[in-house]
């Protein structure tokens, strides 16, 4: 078993931001997080990384969070980025390689990156302004860095914002390809590209409202309990559809 | 003759070390966005040399500038702590500031006919700068330049994605409050050649400018420092022959310079 939750609470002042949350995820594996706003879904990925303090167990390949951080890469939210800031492509992925020493540039960081780069079709960014790209570059890009730091696991914070459709289905493309080797947690408003490798789908709304494969989970009443609206879905043997999206759900 | 020669040298030596200063904390306060810091710690360092004045007249010796530096480190960690705590850097400083006004205003009260020397850091000359001054501002250069080189590159993870930088381990509260320790280092090496109010003026406008420019974060400093340079040193030579203080005319330049950056396409 790879990651292991079991009654974890967060609070914020006197605020609770997750109450009682409890699953089990092996690895290789893809796991998508859904809720409202406010639900608590970055502060659970903030939890598995050991960034906020918590009540309960966590357990990363057996190991608290901040000593299994160097098993995880963390790709936060576009919006939580201080873009005000003149850096390349480049220096952006190799960002979290060359904060681990202070002088210098090892070659091995270098090729890491370009391949990352490589990997989302990016690589002829490399020396592009940062700043100057649109959300869905910045988001691929945010993709290379987490891919650059080569974790067993990836924490994947809203990859999907700021994106046209034509980048959601590359980008999960890749983590299709990228979930055999690796464990995937990601934060998404829209599971529509995910659904064929989603491995366990997660509704969360500061307590679990649903956890399991993804065909049992989303239904009509999980999700009416999740968002507190109708959100009609249409099933067809083995594949549901979300009405008004593009959603379909292969068993 | 001899001594405008040797006025002169400090001068131009001042300039050259406000450059780097500029070209370092200068566009890290703006890459931060904590430009009003800056103009926050210039003037709490106002308390912190009213309070040297007052202890070397009253107490025991105590060079007045030193003390600045101290009261605006303090000032800096303040700020740093309040940022910590999810304050807003902004509103920390303004109260930072008026805590600092409030102590500036009661040490001029208390040592009067010296109260000119704390009021002369508010607009500065660079043409009658001591040699302890410039000891202690190639001193502070010289810190800031060291934490720079060895600090960089998590400083700049911290500023630009904090919980990405957490993620990884380093803790951007502990470098974000070791760059406002060298912004207000900083501040205080250009208390002295160009006063509070036009310290904005050559540490943040070359920055602000020379982002406007600059495709990267190297090309941004270097850029800081060509204007911070040529802004100042033009001041110079221009004061030398008008008898109108340098500081007047080096951010008459950089603010020039910057509003010309803004027909840049």
């Amino acid at each position: 078993m790879l990651i292991e939750v079991e009654n974890l609470s967060v609070k914020y002042d006197d605020s609770v931001a997750l109450q009682d949350i409890n699953f089990k995820l092996e690895h290789p594996s893809l796991l998508v997080i859904m809720g409202p706003n406010g639900a608590g879904k970055t502060t659970l990925l903030k939890a598995l990384l050991g960034l906020v303090d918590y009540q309960g167990r966590v357990k990363i390949f057996g190991k608290d969070p901040e000593e299994a951080r160097g098993t995880m890469g963390y790709m936060p939210q576009r919006d939580r980025v201080n873009t005000g800031i003149p850096l390349r492509v480049k220096d952006v992925v190799l960002m979290p390689l060359l904060s681990r020493y202070y002088f210098g540039l090892k070659r091995e960081d270098v090729e890491s990156a370009k391949e990352a780069l490589a990997r989302v079709n990016m690589l002829s960014y490399w020396n592009r302004n940062f700043s100057a790209l649109s959300g869905g570059e910045q988001q691929r890009v945010f993709l290379a860095r987490v891919l650059a730091q080569n974790s067993k696991i990836l924490i994947l914070d809203e990859p999907f914002s700021a994106t046209d459709v034509s980048t959601k289905m590359k980008m999960a493309k890749i983590l299709h390809e990228l979930k055999k080797e690796k464990t995937i947690i990601i934060v998404t408003h829209d599971v529509n590209p995910l659904v064929e490798c989603t491995d366990k789908l997660l509704l969360l709304r500061k307590k679990i409202i649903a956890y399991g494969n993804v065909m049992d989970v989303l239904n009509e009443e999980n999700m009416e309990r999740l968002y507190g609206v109708k959100v009609p879905i249409i099933r067809k043997e083995n594949v549901c559809y979300v009405l008004g999206s593009d959603v379909h759900v292969h068993r | 003759m001899f001594t405008v020669d040797v006025w002169l040298l400090r001068a131009i030596i001042a300039i050259f070390l406000i450059a780097i200063v500029s070209a370092i904390m200068g566009s890290y306060s703006v890459f931060r966005g904590s430009t009003f810091m800056v103009s926050g710690i210039a003037h709490g360092a106002l308390a912190g040399a009213a309070l040297g004045i007052f202890l070397a007249l009253y107490f025991f010796h105590a060079n007045y500038l030193l003390v600045a530096l101290i009261f605006s480190i303090l000032f800096a960690l303040g700020i740093a702590y309040a940022s910590h705590k999810k304050e807003n850097v902004d509103v920390a400083t303004g109260v930072m500031f008026a805590l600092s006004m409030s102590i500036a205003i009661l040490f001029l009260s208390l040592i009067r006919e010296y109260a000119s020397v704390a009021w002369g850091l508010i607009v500065g000359d660079l043409l009658l700068l001591s040699e302890s001054d410039i000891e202690i501002m190639l001193v502070s250069v010289f810190a800031i330049v060291l934490l720079f080189l060895i600090f960089h590159r998590r400083i700049l993870f911290s500023i630009f994605d904090p919980d990405g930088a957490l993620s990884v381990g380093i803790h951007p509260w502990l470098y974000e409050s070791l760059l406002f320790v060298m912004i207000a280092i900083g501040v205080v090496v250009l208390l002295k050649g160009v006063g509070a109010i036009l310290v904005y003026a050559l540490l943040i406008i070359p920055a602000a400018a020379s982002k406007r420019l600059a495709s990267s974060v190297a090309s941004s400093m270097l850029l800081s420092f060509i204007i911070a340079l040529g802004a100042g040193l033009g001041g110079i030579f221009l004061s030398i022959y008008t008898a109108i203080s340098p500081s007047a005319y080096a951010g008459l330049i950089a603010t020039g310079i910057y509003f010309l950056t803004m027909f840049k396409r």
